[in-house]
């Protein structure tokens, strides 16, 4: 239709024409998305979720936390000997409490992300200034993850749970640790790491019940590759972390030991 | 307590002679697949970690008293379950479910419990990293 006021048109459009300006000096200033949006909350006692991503079965916590993922890819010729070596006591490759050599059965560190593996048992969240305390129901371990700015120090002592730093980017938090020694097993199977393990943690609330947790395992000395495990935990609001003490275990193991003979 | 101890000792001294020596610790391999029920009468329980026990005694038809022990998941599984160290009192009747070893050993992994006053519970094995 053709427009019959044309001058009429152009008159309008001249005097409105300033009006976004006028709009944006009188309108409330844009939200800051930067330095004044909330940190997220990822705060809670949390448990790896037992039902399949598709919804079709329930996991036992066993099957969930043998191993670090299903994928685990070639070790190099130095892994594969040092895998050979480590005894456990549970799984395919299992053989007698008295001739495992796993460290956890004297109740040392289970190291990280074995820490998260270890029995499945539930991890805690808490939230201070300038720092995440990830601490663990396993022998109640905790580990500092510094979110101050820091970084990993310039030549850190090898310890048993790295030193961890993180940053937020959007709502992830993504936790940066180095510094391992090499007497810990990756998972319950006795897959083995070097000291030049280097850990990414991306962890973040898809929503206010679910956590994800996905674990970029990057040791070229021991693997052929780096991957990526993805995990999904699940809050427990009515849940404390209970008191799990690992020498109890050395207890029970004990006696099994004497009744196999002492081997 | 000395007796406990002695006792928990002979049956897993009996147990573990008949497993294999690359039978894992915790598997559930050594115990029968199909579910068992006894009637019994608590003499003792201990709830702890890694795993809880309770021993009971079954009277046969024969009058003869047999001695059970039904293993349960850890202390800190079962008080989420609702479990506390006084659940299981000497004396209470309960009946027990579970898987009984395969070795002959008077032991059963807990899979149910019906407690005096009638109340069943389920022990979801899965709950816990011993399955």
């Amino acid at each position: 239709m053709r427009n019959r006021f044309p001058g009429l048109t152009f008159a309008l459009l001249v005097a409105l024409a300033p009006c976004p300006a006028i709009f944006a000096q009188t309108a409330p200033p844009p939200k800051a998305k930067t330095q004044a949006a909330a940190t997220p909350d990822l705060s809670g006692v949390w448990r790896r979720s037992r039902t399949s991503s598709d919804k079709t079965r329930k996991h036992t916590i066993y099957e969930l936390a043998f191993t670090i993922s299903d994928d685990v890819p070639p070790m190099t010729p130095w892994a594969e000997a040092k895998y050979k070596a480590n005894l456990p006591n549970l799984g395919p490759r299992a053989v007698s409490l008295g001739e495992s050599n796993d460290p956890i059965m004297q109740c040392f560190p289970p190291g990280v992300p074995r820490a998260y593996l270890i029995r499945g048992e539930p991890i805690e969240i808490v939230q201070i200034p300038g720092r995440v305390l990830m601490i663990y129901e396993y022998d109640h371990f905790i580990r500092n993850i510094f979110t101050d700015g820091r970084s990993h120090p310039a030549d850190p002592n090898p310890s048993w749970m790295g030193d961890s730093v993180a940053t937020w980017e959007g709502d992830t938090l993504v936790v940066d640790t180095i510094g391992f020694n090499d007497k810990t097993w990756l998972d319950n199977d006795g897959h083995p790491h070097s000291e030049d393990l280097h850990l990414e943690e991306r962890i973040r609330r898809a929503s206010h019940d679910a956590l994800k947790i996905d674990v970029t395992i990057d040791d070229s000395k021991a693997y052929t590759k780096s991957w990526t495990a993805h995990w999904n935990y699940e809050l427990k609001p009515g849940w404390n972390l209970g008191e799990m003490i690992c020498e109890d275990n050395g207890t029970y193991s004990d006696m099994q030991q004497k009744s196999e003979g002492g081997k | 307590m000395t007796n406990r101890v002695l006792a928990l000792l002979t049956l897993t001294i009996a147990l573990a002679l008949c497993v294999s020596p690359i039978a894992a610790h915790h598997g559930s391999s050594v115990y029968d697949t199909k579910l068992t029920t006894y009637k019994g009468t608590v003499t003792d329980f201990q709830f702890m970690n890694p795993h809880s026990e309770v021993w009971f005694d079954v009277t046969g038809a024969d009058g003869k008293v047999e001695k059970w022990t039904g293993e349960a998941p850890s202390l800190t599984t079962m008080a989420r379950l609702g479990w506390t160290k006084s659940i299981f009192k000497p004396g209470d009747q309960v009946t027990f479910t579970g898987n009984v070893a395969k070795s002959g050993t008077k032991i059963m992994r807990l899979r149910k419990v019906v407690f005096p006053n009638g109340k069943e519970m389920m022990i979801d094995r899965g709950e816990d990293y011993a399955e």
